[in-house]
């Protein structure tokens, strides 16, 4: 008896200190890392299907830099063929073949014109958008509350609920700033595409702002790569596609 | 056995949503793509306007005008190892009921060698495109006007020598890129780019500077006078953008007629600039404006003594030089579009508007501020059938007489198109 309260307290005491506190930064740095390697290229599918069950599809090849260089290259459909964006921090822009220059787009809109917005198709990493202003454990999930830097981010809040296991996302909610529920994004199909990367290879999106509406995002091709810096320039978005193998 | 043909079924059908073959969008060596169009115009034509008067010349006096027209533009890319060769090829069959035109040409067709990824040069026909401007570039010194009702389109370029050199040196200033230019003119090579026998040379710098684009464009003495200028481009806030040009052209001339024809030629230093703003709502509602001051334009006046020239060749016998002189004029600096000193321009366009998707009407329109006349374009565009673009316009022009709007050629147009891309 007189040793068990000492160990009590001592038990206390080591579970309150910040050894055993939940890193929640660290964990969303884990989560970038495991979702793609901070340098990389993939192709993308993008498909919009509306309430009746039609359906328009997009493919993109990707490339990305660091933290916040992200250039993608439309390969599909013929409509859209040539188009490309390029996001470095939060400056984003399309080039367009025919009008033969870039224009500043921004992150809120969709070059596409579906759910997925400039800012989900040109992701940078997590880390370089929000700071983690809380973290909790759900189970065998952990909770981050995600706050943006700036009020330049396309989403004001997340909440990610991130696998344990494999530290991956398995939900985003996204709000705005007035606190309203843009859109909910579900991480599906974890895939081992080789080099190490694993992660989710499916990402639905529905939104409360378009009922009845889904988009999908489908993975493919995903590997590192290493490319120059001159690549994330608006001169160089002419020749992007000579980038591909 | 029905269970098991329903849960293949059903496999088969999330084997489709969840994955995709990347192998068929492998790079190629040759790619061809490009778009099939059927245009139908319908003009309500403005007899009394100067320039159906010269444009119509020699033709029964008509109130409209049916046009169809068939286009097919090409796009093509030859690679190998570091060498890309490309074109771009536009032909077009016009008919209406003065006739039928043809043409063929190639807008764009140049060999690029990229012996370093920062280091690109290039040979051949390029529709180079200078300027952040939406409608108006004043700082477009190597590129032909481009249409402000279709400012998307492809342009005819010219032919040229280029090269692009980026730098990307870190911290406050992003990016550096260099874009020198050789544009020589001969009889038979860039005739239309002004005199002949010159190289032309040019200069574009770009900085992207504090997430600032800003670009510095310089044209050396030649077929044309010399010019200098520069834009800018920057998010004000994530859905709010504002960019401007300003350029400066050393001697510019400019023909200057009263009503007799009498033309005295004006060389001057001349100062055109644009600013600009684009906005997206929360509805999704993206708004362009701009103000644009042509520092080669003709003020009110001006144009009204042109206007009255044309009144006047018209009330004597024909053919007579007064109508000599002022067909001249109309088909080259009177004639051209946005002749005049200050407009704006204004575009609204919604996307999936009533709950549409794919479906964007918008509305735009442009204004001489000087005489106030304007010419005010609604218009509907559907891309929800895959590579299927198709759009209803409709051009509605108001000016009193001697005002820009006022004296086009149509006060009404009716256009309607079907885009196919393959």
């Amino acid at each position: 008896m007189k040793l068990r309260i000492p160990l009590i307290l001592l038990g206390f005491l080591l579970l309150s200190s910040p050894a055993f506190a939940l890193d929640g930064q660290k964990i969303l740095q884990q989560v970038d890392r495991n979702l793609e390697p901070e340098s990389y290229e993939s192709y993308r599918k993008l498909i919009d299907i509306q309430p009746d069950g039609t359906r328009k599809e997009y493919v993109l090849w990707t490339a990305k830099k660091g933290r916040d260089k992200v250039v993608g290259l439309f390969l599909s459909p013929a409509s859209d063929k040539g188009r490309v964006t390029l996001r470095l921090g939060e400056n984003m822009w399309l080039y367009m073949p025919s009008v033969g220059k870039p224009i500043r787009i921004t992150s809120l809109q969709s070059v596409t014109g579906s759910v997925f917005n400039n800012a989900d198709i040109l992701r940078i990493d997590y880390t370089a958008e929000y700071d983690v202003e809380g973290a909790e454990e759900q189970n065998d999930q952990y909770l981050l509350a995600l706050k943006a830097k700036t009020g330049d981010v396309a989403y004001d809040r997340l909440k990610m609920w991130v696998d344990k296991r494999h530290l991956l996302p398995v939900t985003i909610e996204c709000y705005a700033a007035s606190g309203l529920l843009l859109k909910t994004l579900h991480f599906k199909d974890i895939k081992d595409f080789g080099g190490g990367i694993k992660r989710p290879a499916q990402l639905e999106t529905d939104s409360p702002l378009y009922k009845g509406y889904k988009s999908v995002m489908l993975w493919s091709g995903l590997k590192k790569a290493s490319f120059p810096d001159e690549v994330f320039t608006l001169n160089y978005l002419p020749r992007i596609e000579e980038l591909r193998k | 056995m029905w269970p098991l043909v329903l849960l293949a079924a059903g496999a088969g059908a999330h084997a489709d949503e969840s994955s995709f073959d990347v192998s068929q969008f492998e790079k190629k060596p040759f790619e061809l793509n490009g778009y099939a169009e059927l245009k139908s115009e319908n003009f309500a034509l403005n007899p009394d306007a100067a320039l159906y008067k010269l444009n119509y010349y020699g033709q029964p006096q008509r109130e409209s005008l049916t046009r169809a027209t068939e286009t097919l533009e090409l796009a093509g890319k030859l690679r190998h190892d570091i060498a890309t060769f490309d074109f771009r090829t536009h032909s077009a069959f016009q008919q209406d009921q003065l006739g039928h035109d043809q043409s063929n040409k190639f807008y764009e067709a140049a060999l690029s060698l990229r012996p370093r990824s920062d280091l690109t040069l290039e040979a051949g026909k390029r529709a180079l495109s200078w300027g952040k401007g939406y409608a108006f570039n004043p700082i477009g010194f190597v590129q032909r006007p481009k249409d402000p009702n279709d400012p998307q389109l492809a342009r005819e370029g010219y032919v040229m020598a280029d090269g692009d050199f980026i730098w990307n040196p870190g911290g406050a200033l992003q990016t550096l890129a260099f874009t020198p230019v050789l544009l020589p003119s001969t009889s038979d090579v860039n005739s239309d780019f002004g005199a002949s026998s010159h190289l032309n040379p040019a200069l574009k710098v770009y900085a992207l500077y504090r997430d600032t684009d800003i670009d510095f464009a310089w044209q050396g003495k030649g077929s044309r006078p010399a010019r200098f200028g520069f834009d800018f481009a920057r998010n004000l806030k994530t859905n709010f953008e504002i960019h401007g040009e300003w350029a400066r052209i050393l001697g510019a001339v400019k023909p200057v007629t009263d009503a007799m024809g009498n033309v005295t030629i004006e060389v001057s230093n001349a100062t055109s600039y644009l600013l600009g703003l684009r906005y997206l709502s929360e509805a999704s509602t993206t708004y362009i404006a701009e103000v644009y001051h042509n520092g080669t334009g003709y003020s009110d006046a001006q144009a009204g003594e042109f206007y009255q020239l044309v009144d006047n060749a018209f009330a004597q016998p024909q053919p007579n030089l007064l109508l000599q002189k002022a067909l001249a004029l109309g088909q080259t600096s009177y004639g051209r579009p946005f002749a005049g000193e200050n407009y704006v321009y204004f575009r609204a366009q919604q996307q999936d508007a009533f709950g549409i998707v794919y479906f964007q009407p918008s509305v735009f329109a442009m204004l001489n501020l000087d005489d106030h006349s304007f010419q005010a374009t609604p218009e509907l565009l559907y891309t929800g059938i895959k590579n299927l673009d198709l759009r209803l316009r409709l051009y509605l022009l108001h000016g009193e007489t001697s005002t820009d709007f006022g004296e086009k050629p149509n006060s009404r147009k009716l256009e309607l198109y079907a885009r196919y891309y393959f």
